[in-house]
């Protein structure tokens, strides 16, 4: 099964790989795993906690091809988009612009799940510094 | 695949379409008129092969089982026979394939078990059961610290500094295999000794079982990584491996 050119591409010139501070309170982590394949993908995005707005994503991922491009497309159209335009990315959306074949679709779940759990785990943490009394966005980093 | 069901009969029993025989499901050759069945409904691939459904399985007797059914069923023996038989000796003949290879690999035996038993491996993509988040931590860490490796190799980095570093990685990795194994060794015994009782631990068995299948696909694929890098950051003047070959194949 030959990869499509936007696969080849993501995978030969990955976007955003590299990672953000796990500790930052306006930085989510999803890191998520396929155990057919034995992939495992991490995904991160800053948060700007006034706005709302993913101002920065990072990605990086041990597996196939497909799971990169994956990976690396969705902190691509992570950037600028608001957290529920976030949330509202469908793996579908990924095999369309990726052209993914059926046996890696996959993959594309894998990325849906870790833009979920990334999300998430900013959640929780606004969360839970909201009970410990921090003001919201007293963690910003220089870039928010 | 299934034909359908047979009236009046228990739910074990097939009809000879030649005779019109009663015939027990995992039978290969009916009990009155000795022709070959045709594979419709079946039971597993223990069955098939006369096995009980256990995972402790001698690969000796498994090899005798399959020789002893390739000759009964092989094409060459109905090549005068009916059209009916010579399809039935083929589908025996790729079933018959089919399950001696699954058997005879401990991994695919307990998939397929997990499968017979209800508890097919979850697919990512119908969101069933997650990796262990411990897990994908452990393992995403070796594999940063495996790609770092490479980047410092690409880079001409000190190969003996390399190789140290290489090694310290695969302990933990090789720590995590033998760990493996010994888990998968005790529970395959303990479901041996359990399959005969209608316990609910028996389900508790299967679904730990599973679990740690998840983890084999990680372990088999680090390993894999570092024996590729293992092979790039080989000696250049070979101390350890003093072969010709290995400095023939060292292209650096």
């Amino acid at each position: 099964m030959a990869y499509s050119d936007k696969v080849i591409d993501h995978y030969e010139n990955p976007r955003n790989v590299g990672s953000l501070p796990k500790d930052d309170a306006n930085v989510g982590t999803g890191l998520v795993g396929a155990p057919e394949c034995g992939d495992v993908m991490k995904l991160q995005v800053k948060i700007n906690p006034h706005t709302g707005v993913i101002d920065d994503a990072k990605f990086k991922t041990f597996g196939c091809g497909s799971a990169i491009a994956s990976s690396s497309l969705a902190t691509e159209w992570l950037k600028g988009k608001t957290v529920d335009q976030a949330l509202a990315i469908k793996n579908t959306d990924i095999v369309t612009e990726l052209a993914l074949p059926p046996v890696k679709i996959h993959c594309s779940v894998l990325a849906e799940d870790a833009i979920k759990a990334a999300i998430a785990d900013y959640q929780k943490k606004q969360q839970q510094d909201d009970k410990a009394g921090v003001p919201v966005g007293a963690h910003a980093g220089p870039t928010a | 695949m299934t034909p359908d069901p047979i009236p009046l009969r228990a739910p074990s029993m097939l009809e000879c379409r030649n005779c019109g025989a009663g015939v027990p499901l995992d039978d290969h050759f009916c009990g009155q008129c000795d022709r070959i069945l045709a594979l419709g409904r079946h039971g597993d691939y223990f069955s098939f092969l006369g096995f009980p459904r256990r995972l402790s399985l001698d690969a000796q007797t498994l090899e005798r089982r399959f020789r002893e059914l390739s000759r009964k069923f092989h094409p060459d023996y109905f090549y005068n026979s009916s059209p009916t038989e010579r399809l039935a000796s083929l589908e025996r003949s790729s079933y018959l394939n089919d399950a001696y290879r699954t058997l005879r690999n401990p991994a695919a035996r307990i998939e397929h078990l997990l499968a017979i038993e209800g508890l097919p491996p979850a697919k990512s993509d119908e969101g069933g059961v997650k990796v262990p988040p411990a897990l994908l931590e452990e393992v995403f860490e070796l594999n940063e610290e495996l790609d770092q490796i490479r980047e410092s190799r690409e880079e001409g980095g000190d190969r003996e500094t390399l190789r140290r570093r290489l090694d310290a990685a695969r302990e933990p990795i090789d720590r995590k295999r033998v760990e493996h194994e010994r888990q998968i060794a005790g529970l395959m015994e303990r479901w041996d000794a359990q399959s005969e009782a209608q316990s609910p631990e028996r389900k508790a068995t299967l679904e730990a079982l599973r679990e740690r299948l998840f983890e084999r696909k990680y372990i088999d694929n680090l390993i894999a990584t570092i024996e590729r890098e293992a092979a790039e950051v080989r000696p250049d003047t070979a101390p350890i491996q003093p072969t010709g070959k290995a400095r023939a194949e060292d292209r650096s």
